[in-house]
C-alpha cells in the first residue's frame, strides 16, 4: 500500500467534481433524535436541517443538535423533505402527516383536511416564488403564499398517468415533477401547458432504449441545475440536458454509477449527488466519483476520469451507512442522510489532502 | 228569479274562490315544503327565500362620511401634523403651533396608516380600501407614487437597512406582511403574519421590525387564544421570531422604548374559555400591556385597576427617553400615561413566576400608572413630537385630534377635523359601540370582541348556569342588516333585541343600553358593510377558474353522477342568496352534549372567508374543516361526493363572497 496525496482538485487539474476528503458522523449519540435520516438541507443561515423519522433535527452553526417534533407543532415526526423559502427565510417541511411550515420557531400544519393539501402523504417539498409546491400521494398541490389558494395536478387536470408523486423541482420556468410510475411531468405556469416524459421502452425491468429518454418511469426523485434535469429511479439514472434536448441514461452494470437503486438525486450546477442503496455517487455525467463502505466499514472513493482507469482509495473515515437517503452539497461540503444517521463531507484541497490515503 | 241567479252566481264564486284559497294555500305550503326543504314549515314566510336585494340594504345605501382620524405623524421638524382621514380619503396637514388645518388632499384607499422618511420629505400611506400604499411629496402632498400590496394594510413603517430604504406593511386582510423597496417601489417579500397583522414598528436600532397581530391564532377548541408579535429583518423580510402572546389579543399598536432596548404594545388579555358570567368577577376581558424585552422574554401587565377598567387599548408611543409610556383607551375615552422606570425597576428585581403572573394583579397599575387623561371619544393613534413636549391624540369620533402638554399632563387644544357627525345616527351608533361605559365596570366595549364591527375569531363561553363548556362562536356584524333572527338559537328577531335588556344582564351585567341609544346602535350595525375578503385588484372581475367550479357547485341541484341532491341538502337552499341565508334554524349534525338542541341559525356567508373559526362552537377552524372533519352523514349538505378539487373549488368560491 502506497500512501500519496489523494484526488481532485488537489491533485487533479480541471477535474469538474468535488471529491470528499473525509466524513464527520453524527448519530444519536450526538443528539440526533433517530439513526434514520430522510432529508437533508442546509439553510442560508448557516443552520443544517435533518428531516428523520422521529422529529425535526437541527444542527446549529455551533455544532449542537436541537429536535423539533409533534410536541413543538411539527404534524408528524417522520420528515420526508424540506426546503427553504429564500426570501421570507421559512422552511417548509413535507411529512407523513401533511405540510408543516417553520416560521421564526413556530410550526404551521397543513393537512388534507384543514386546508387545500392534496394528501397527507407529503414526500417533497419545493418553494418556487409565491409558490409552495407539495408532492402528494394524491397529486402535487400548489400553494400560493399570497393568495392562500391551492391549486391541485393530478391524473385527472394533467398529463400524468397516475397521481403520485414524489418529487418536485423548479426548471427554468417550468415546474418538474416526479411521478412514480409516471415518469416525469413538466408544467408551465404561465400557459398552464403539461408535457410528460416517459421511458420510450415502457419496461422497467429492461434498459432497452439507451440515451432516448427516462430510463424507466418509476420516478424516485427529480433535480433541476443549470440547464440540467435529472431521474432518479430504482433501476438507474437519467439525465436530460434542456439547452440541448439531449437525454442519457445510466445503470449500474454498464456505468459507473454505484447503484441503480436511487433514492433521490440533488443537483448543484451541471452535478448531480446520487443518493442510493450501495453508498452516493457524484457524477456530471461524464466523471464519477462514488462513496461506499467495505464489509471492514472503512470508506472508500473510486474516481472515474473520463478516458481513464478509476482509482480507488481509502478514506480514514466512512460515510455513516452505505443506504443513503438524501444529500445536500455545495462548493464546499456535502452532507448525507442515511439509514444510520447523517455524514458531513468535507471536500478535498490543499489543506485537507493528507487525510486520504490511495489504495494499491 | 233575478234574486235566484244571483245566489247561485256569488255560491259559485264563493265555491271557487274558497277552493282557489284552500289550493292556493296547499299549493303554497308544498312551494315552500319544496323550496325550503323543510317538512314542518313552522313559521316561513315567503320572504325568508325571497329576500330583498343587496342594493336595498342599509348598508348598501350612501351615508354621512366623517373626518375621522386616523394615523398620525408629526414632521421631523414638530412644526407640521399629518392626519390620515381615512372616511374621507383625505390626508390633513395641520401647523404644529396654531393647531389649525393648513391643506387637505385626496387620496384615494381609505388612507389609514402613516410614515416619514427621516428627513420628512415623503410621506407614506397605507391605503386599506384599495390595497396600496402611496407615497406623496410632503411639500406639495401631491402622490408620487402607489404599489399594490395584501388585503387592508393598516399601517406602515419606514426605515433605512444596510440593504436600502424599506417600507414594512401589515396586511390586516390577508394575513401577510408587504416588505416594500422604496427606490423603486416594489413589494420585495410578503411573508406570512399571525393574523390580522395592525401595527408595526422598528426596534431602536433598526434591525428588528416587529408586528402587532390583532387577532389570535386559536388552536385546539378548548384551548386559551394566543396572538403573536410576527419579527421581521427588515432589510431582507425573513421572519426572526414569532413572540406568542399567551391568551392575549386585539393589540392595535406597537411602539419600541429604545433606550431600554423594549417593544411595547398594548393588549387585551381574554379569557374566552370561562362563562362569560364571570364578568361580574372581572374574569373576561382586561386592558394589558406586554413588554418585549431584547432578550426574547415577554411580559404582561395590567393596564387596569381593581375595580376600574380601561377597555380597547389601542395607540401606544414612548417617549424618547425611556420614561414613559401613553397608551390610548379606545373604549374608556382616555390615554394611560405608564411610569416606565418604575416598570424597568420592577422587571429586573422580581423574579419570572412574578413577572408571569403580574397581568392578573390589577392592583398593580397604581405603582406604575401615573394619570389617566381624559379624551374625547375612542381615542386610538397616538403621536408625540420630536421634542416629546407634545402628545397628539386621535379621537377618531369626535373628528379632533386632542394636543396635550406632556409636562403638565393637561391638554393646550385640538386639531379640529370636523364637526363630530352628532347628527348622524350611524356615527351616533358607533360611539354606543365603541364605548365601555354600557359594560360592568367598563370591562369591555361592543367594539372589544367585534373590532371594526367583524368578529374576533374566538369563541365565547356563554352557558347562563354558569358551569362553562358550551362555546358559542363570534360572528360577524359586518353585513348583518336583513340577517334576522340573530343568536345561533335565533331567539333574537331584532338587532334592539339582540342587544337589548337580557343581553345587558348575561353579558354586560349592568343596566341595558338606553333605548335611544339602542336603537342608535342598531343604526350602526345595519349599516356596516361586508368585509372584504378578495384584493382590491379583484373587485368587479370575473370568478377564477375555480372559483366559478366552486359556485357551480354550491348551486349544484345533482351530484357529479346525475344523482338528485335532496332540496334540503343543498348549499342554495338554507345559504340562499343574496344574503346567503334563508334565516331558519337547521339542524347540519353537529350537535354536541351541552347544546340544548341540535338547530341552530343558518349563518350568512357574505364575507366568510375572514370569520373563521366556523359552526356554532367554532370548532372548524378552516372552511375545509366544516366538510372534512365536522361532516355527519351529509347533513351539512351533500359532500360525500366532492373530490378534494371540488372541495377546494368551493372553498374558493366561498372565500369571493
Amino acid at each position: 500500500m502506497s500512501a500519496r496525496a489523494a484526488t481532485a482538485p488537489a491533485d487533479g487539474p480541471a477535474f469538474p467534481l468535488p471529491v470528499v476528503a473525509r466524513f464527520e458522523n453524527f448519530g444519536e449519540k450526538d443528539g440526533l433524535p433517530s439513526h434514520k435520516v430522510h432529508s437533508v438541507l442546509k439553510t442560508s443561515d448557516g443552520r443544517v436541517w435533518l428531516g428523520t423519522n422521529n422529529g425535526l433535527c437541527v444542527r446549529e452553526t455551533d455544532g449542537r443538535f436541537h429536535t423539533y417534533g409533534t410536541k413543538e407543532g411539527i404534524s408528524h415526526p417522520t420528515v420526508l423533505g424540506m426546503a427553504e423559502d429564500p426570501r421570507a427565510g421559512d422552511l417548509w417541511l413535507a411529512t407523513m402527516q401533511g405540510l408543516s411550515r417553520f416560521s421564526g420557531g413556530k410550526f404551521t400544519v397543513f393537512t388534507q383536511t384543514n386546508s387545500g393539501l392534496p394528501n397527507n402523504v407529503v414526500y417533497a417539498v419545493a418553494v418556487i416564488d409565491d409558490t409552495v409546491w407539495a408532492a402528494t400521494a394524491a397529486g402535487t398541490g400548489a400553494y400560493n403564499l399570497k393568495t392562500k389558494g391551492w391549486k391541485l395536478y393530478n391524473e385527472s387536470n394533467t398529463v400524468m398517468n397516475e397521481p403520485w408523486c414524489y418529487s418536485v423541482a423548479a426548471g427554468e420556468g417550468v415546474i418538474y415533477l416526479g411521478v412514480w410510475a409516471g415518469g416525469i411531468v413538466e408544467h408551465d405556469p404561465r400557459t398552464g401547458s403539461f408535457k410528460a416524459y416517459r421511458d420510450p421502452d415502457g419496461e422497467f425491468h429492461i434498459h432497452l432504449l439507451r440515451d432516448s429518454g427516462p430510463i424507466v418511469d418509476v420516478t424516485s426523485g427529480v433535480a433541476f441545475d443549470d440547464g440540467v434535469l435529472w431521474q432518479a429511479t430504482y433501476f438507474g439514472l437519467s439525465r436530460y440536458d434542456t439547452r440541448q434536448a439531449t437525454w442519457r441514461t445510466w445503470v449500474q452494470d454498464k456505468t459507473p454509477l454505484v447503484s441503480s437503486f436511487i433514492n433521490t438525486v440533488f443537483a448543484h450546477g451541471r452535478v448531480a449527488w446520487l443518493s442510493t442503496d450501495r453508498g452516493a455517487s457524484v457524477t456530471d455525467g461524464d466523471n464519477w466519483v462514488n462513496y461506499t463502505v467495505d464489509e471492514a466499514g472503512r470508506g472508500l472513493v473510486r474516481i472515474h476520469r473520463t478516458g481513464q482507469e478509476p482509482e480507488t482509495h481509502t478514506l480514514t473515515t466512512a460515510l455513516s451507512d452505505s443506504f443513503v437517503t438524501a444529500i445536500w452539497a455545495d462548493d464546499h461540503e456535502a452532507w448525507f442522510a442515511t439509514s444510520n444517521g447523517v455524514s458531513h463531507g468535507i471536500f478535498a484541497g490543499p489543506a485537507a489532502a493528507a487525510t486520504v490515503t490511495a489504495n494499491p | 228569479m233575478k234574486l235566484k241567479s244571483l245566489i247561485v252566481v256569488a255560491t259559485v264564486v264563493a265555491l271557487a274562490g274558497a277552493a282557489g284559497s284552500v289550493g292556493g294555500y296547499y299549493g303554497l305550503r308544498a312551494h315552500q315544503r319544496r323550496q325550503s326543504g323543510k317538512p314542518n314549515l313552522g313559521f316561513i314566510s315567503c320572504n325568508h327565500c325571497h329576500q330583498s336585494s343587496l342594493a336595498a340594504l342599509p348598508w348598501a345605501q350612501p351615508r354621512p362620511h366623517h373626518d375621522a382620524p386616523g394615523g398620525i405623524v408629526i414632521s421631523p421638524d414638530g412644526k407640521r401634523v399629518f392626519i390620515a382621514l381615512d372616511d374621507r380619503d383625505e390626508i390633513a396637514e395641520a401647523d404644529a403651533t396654531s393647531l389649525t388645518v393648513t391643506r387637505r388632499v385626496k387620496v384615494p384607499g381609505g388612507p389609514f396608516g402613516l410614515a416619514l422618511d427621516a428627513t420628512g420629505q415623503r410621506l407614506f400611506v397605507a391605503c386599506p380600501r384599495q390595497d396600496r400604499v402611496a407615497v406623496l411629496d410632503t411639500r406639495d402632498l401631491k402622490e408620487q407614487a402607489s404599489v399594490e400590496v395584501g388585503v387592508r394594510p393598516t399601517a406602515v413603517a419606514y426605515c433605512q437597512t444596510s440593504s436600502g430604504e424599506r417600507l414594512i406593511v401589515p396586511n390586516s386582510g390577508s394575513d401577510d406582511i408587504s416588505v416594500l423597496s422604496v427606490s423603486p417601489l416594489s413589494e420585495l417579500v410578503r411573508p406570512a403574519a399571525g393574523r390580522e397583522p395592525y401595527a408595526v414598528a422598528l426596534s431602536g436600532d433598526g434591525r428588528r421590525a416587529c408586528v402587532a397581530n390583532r387577532m389570535a391564532v386559536r388552536g385546539d377548541l378548548m384551548s386559551p387564544p394566543a396572538s403573536e408579535v410576527t419579527v421581521l429583518d427588515p432589510a431582507s423580510g425573513r421572519v426572526l421570531d414569532r413572540e406568542p402572546q399567551h391568551s392575549a389579543h386585539l393589540a392595535e399598536g406597537i411602539t419600541p422604548v429604545s433606550v431600554r432596548g423594549w417593544m411595547l404594545n398594548p393588549l387585551v388579555r381574554v379569557r374566552n374559555l370561562v362563562p362569560i358570567t364571570q364578568v361580574k368577577d372581572g374574569w373576561v376581558m382586561s386592558a394589558g400591556l406586554a413588554i418585549s424585552q431584547e432578550n426574547g422574554e415577554v411580559t404582561q401587565v395590567p393596564l387596569d385597576e381593581a375595580n376600574a377598567y380601561f377597555s380597547d387599548p389601542s395607540g401606544v408611543v414612548a417617549s424618547s427617553d425611556g420614561k414613559r409610556a401613553y397608551v390610548a383607551s379606545g373604549g374608556a375615552d382616555v390615554v394611560t400615561v405608564v411610569d416606565l422606570d418604575w416598570l424597568g425597576a420592577w422587571l429586573t428585581r422580581v423574579d419570572a413566576a412574578t413577572r408571569n403572573e403580574a397581568i392578573f394583579d390589577l392592583a398593580m397599575s397604581y405603582h406604575y400608572v401615573i394619570a389617566r387623561i381624559p379624551t374625547g371619544c375612542n381615542p386610538r393613534h397616538l403621536a408625540l413630537s420630536p421634542d416629546g413636549r407634545r402628545l397628539f391624540v386621535a379621537e377618531r369620533l369626535d373628528d379632533a385630534v386632542l394636543v396635550v402638554d406632556t409636562a403638565s399632563l393637561g391638554p393646550v387644544g385640538r386639531i379640529v377635523l370636523g364637526d363630530g357627525g352628532r347628527d348622524d345616527p350611524i356615527r351616533q351608533g358607533e360611539r354606543v359601540f365603541t364605548r365601555s361605559k354600557y359594560t360592568f365596570q367598563s370591562q369591555f366595549s361592543c367594539r372589544s370582541c367585534h373590532p371594526d364591527g367583524h368578529v374576533d375569531g374566538l369563541a365565547y363561553d356563554f352557558d347562563g348556569s354558569g358551569v362553562g363548556d358550551n362555546l358559542l362562536d363570534n360572528r360577524s356584524l359586518c353585513g348583518v342588516a336583513g340577517t334576522a333572527p340573530f343568536k345561533w338559537n335565533g331567539k333574537n328577531p331584532t338587532l334592539q333585541f339582540q342587544d337589548g335588556p337580557r343581553f345587558a344582564r348575561v353579558l354586560m351585567r349592568t343596566d341595558p343600553i338606553p333605548t335611544p341609544q339602542l336603537d342608535e346602535l342598531a343604526t350602526f350595525l345595519e349599516h356596516q358593510p361586508p368585509t372584504r375578503t378578495i384584493p382590491w385588484s379583484r373587485v368587479g372581475k370575473p370568478l377564477s377558474p375555480a372559483a366559478e367550479r366552486g359556485r357551480k357547485l354550491f348551486y349544484a341541484t345533482r351530484q357529479t353522477n346525475g344523482t338528485p341532491i335532496p332540496r334540503a341538502l343543498q348549499c342554495q337552499t338554507c345559504h340562499r342568496p343574496p344574503l346567503f341565508t334563508d334565516r331558519l334554524l337547521r339542524s347540519v349534525g353537529t350537535q354536541e352534549a351541552r347544546d340544548p338542541n341540535g338547530m341552530f341559525d343558518t349563518p350568512h356567508l357574505i364575507g366568510v372567508g375572514a370569520s373563521a373559526p366556523y359552526l356554532h362552537d367554532g370548532r372548524a377552524k378552516t372552511l375545509e374543516e366544516i366538510w372534512t372533519t365536522y361532516q355527519k352523514d351529509d347533513q351539512h349538505g351533500v359532500s360525500s361526493y366532492w373530490s378534494k378539487e371540488q372541495l377546494n373549488d368551493l372553498v374558493e368560491y366561498l372565500k369571493t363572497l
